[in-house]
């Protein structure tokens, strides 16, 4: 089956377009009729270039040019993306499973979001350790880590939205999610969030009574632990991954899609493992 | 097709096992009417101690328990408490021991006062195990019994297991034994600061294992709940139906407040308060 995927890598301090090669592997492997978009304006090394079916530029100016932490585009991955419907994925995730029978319940929406992320030990996330805004503005509780559009008018809307709110993002954010608990910086998902509570599509895009698509979410106060110091999830567990892939967290065998978070993770044995074992296939 | 309890015993120096596991025979063979078996490294004190116990049991089996004791702190509520002997490794054998075809194996400290453990043979589960437990005080819990450590597995109780005679099961039992016998390695591995082996830890780790290490229906819960009280409660009396506990408050550490149970089996981890209670019933 051929499941679309499309990511956005913006390298700053942090080389997303590595990562997002190791994303590209991990579905090589894993779902391997899948056809993979990159939307970046970075280089992307030759040996790595046929990992992808299209590497597209960023559509218009690059909104991002003065920030670090380069978010103001992803609105435009909807423009970018060939594909007719796609699943967009962050680059720092793995997909360590086929997941094609998500594809089969995504292909029935338009437009769908991640509510539901889990631990490493496959809980239900419920920490709102970093969902504060969400949860004192009643936004919809969505993670733009993992959502799929089809091309429609319904969903040209949304991202049309998407577009002013990111390129507005003090004010909106200051009225939707505003107050003590305002961020001082652009949010995809509070973005995304507001659009929907705007159009008031919680409900269409959403879709609470299932368990998948999901996401092993590693940030490191949402794993349900008492003691947790730093922001560094490698510090409190250990990471294991075997030659012929198989992920392991804590003594927990990881699949699904394996949002990792922190870009150490992908360390030269982690990445090496998936160029070799694709090298061989 | 053979059903029983188990029940393991072995004495050290201040808890008095063996007296537990006579005095539950009675509630075991009242409320659930089973033949019960005691599995003990001091089967003499039959000869010594208990002699007017003995016949209680339908079988008394001798087991020496694997490898050397450990020791461990035994508290006695709030403000007392004494290193003392553990001598728990006799469990992971138990696959090996039991003379039943299917059987529930029960800690000493669990006290029987309803049928519930009955439905396990009428289920089609061959392993069941408590999962989740309840304080007998409601609301001190913080998700102490939840893992065996912070970022670790599963906790389940070792307190109470029924198990079928099944080729999976005997794979299972001899996995327990395998980690209680490399135990420095797998507690380090599962993140267990604490060196004392412990049953609830071997058996959270094995489950975890048989389950491909992911969460898993390995194991099935037991019917009914178990209300358990922590060893900074104390027993006071054992009633026909139930226990008189002073529980620990919730907010108040170190006061206490009388807590009646009735009709619902409970785990006892004073073992100090347990023995002095029975002494007190003889």
């Amino acid at each position: 089956m051929t499941i679309n995927f499309t990511m956005m890598a913006q390298n700053s301090d942090i080389d997303y377009v590595r990562q997002a090669i190791a994303c590209a592997m991990s579905i090589r492997y894993t779902n391997p009729d899948s056809k993979i978009c990159l939307v970046t304006n970075d280089v992307v090394p030759d040996k790595y270039k046929l990992v992808f079916n299209d590497i597209v530029s960023i559509p218009w100016e690059d909104s991002a040019h003065q920030s670090t932490w380069k978010i103001q585009n992803r609105w435009k991955s909807y423009h970018a993306c060939p594909y007719e419907s796609t699943i967009v994925l962050d680059t720092d995730m793995l997909v360590l499973s086929d997941i094609s029978h998500w594809w089969d319940f995504l292909q029935t929406k338009d437009l769908y979001f991640v509510t539901k992320p889990i631990t490493y030990r496959n809980e239900l996330l419920t920490s709102v350790h970093y969902r504060k805004a969400f949860k004192n503005h009643n936004l919809p509780n969505i993670y733009t880590g993992f959502h799929y559009f089809k091309k429609t008018d319904t969903t040209h809307t949304f991202y049309k939205w998407l577009e002013v709110i990111m390129n507005n993002w003090e004010l909106f954010h200051g009225q939707y999610a505003g107050g003590s608990y305002f961020q001082k910086f652009l949010s995809m998902d509070v973005s995304a969030a507001i659009a929907i509570k705007i159009l008031d599509w919680e409900r269409h895009v959403t879709y609470n009574s299932l368990s998948y698509p999901t996401f092993v979410h590693m940030k490191t106060h949402a794993q349900n632990w008492k003691k947790c110091f730093n922001e560094r999830w490698q510090d409190y567990v250990g990471v294991y991954l075997t030659d012929d892939l198989e992920l392991t967290i804590g003594n927990h065998k990881q699949s699904g899609i394996f949002h990792y978070t922190e870009d150490d993770f992908l360390t030269t044995d982690v990445f090496g493992k998936y160029e070799r074992l694709l090298n061989n296939a | 097709m053979t059903r029983g309890v188990v029940l393991i015993a072995n004495n050290n120096e201040s808890i008095d096992y063996i007296l537990q596991a006579c005095y539950s025979v009675n509630n075991i063979k009242k409320y659930l009417d089973l033949p019960v078996t005691l599995i003990t490294d001091t089967p003499d004190l039959f000869k010594t101690k208990y002699v007017l116990y003995e016949k209680l049991f339908d079988n008394i089996i001798e087991h020496t328990p694997y490898g050397d004791y450990t020791v461990k702190t035994y508290r006695d509520g709030f403000f007392d408490s004494k290193p003392l002997k553990f001598k728990n490794s006799s469990r992971a054998s138990v696959f090996d021991l039991t003379p039943y075809d299917e059987t529930i194996v029960l800690d000493t400290d669990v006290l029987i006062f309803n049928n519930n453990f009955l439905k396990c043979f009428d289920q089609m589960h061959d392993l069941l195990i408590y999962r989740n437990t309840i304080d007998v005080c409601g609301g001190r819990s913080d998700g102490e019994f939840a893992f065996i450590s912070d970022a670790s597995v599963d906790f389940y109780w070792a307190t109470c297991i029924f198990f079928r005679k099944t080729l999976e099961n005997e794979i299972f039992f001899n996995l327990v034994q395998h980690i209680q016998e490399n135990w420095n390695h797998y507690r380090l591995l599962y993140q267990i600061t604490s060196s004392v082996f412990r049953n609830d830890f071997a058996f959270s780790i094995a489950i975890h294992i048989m389950n491909g290490s992911t969460s898993g229906d390995f194991v099935k819960e037991f019917p009914g709940k178990l209300l358990y009280s922590t060893d900074r409660d104390e027993l006071v009396t054992i009633y026909d139906d139930g226990v008189l506990i002073l529980v620990e408050k919730t907010d108040n550490v170190g006061k206490q407040t009388p807590l009646r149970t009735v009709n619902t089996n409970i785990h006892i981890m004073n073992k100090f308060s347990l023995d002095r209670a029975i002494k007190n019933d003889n």
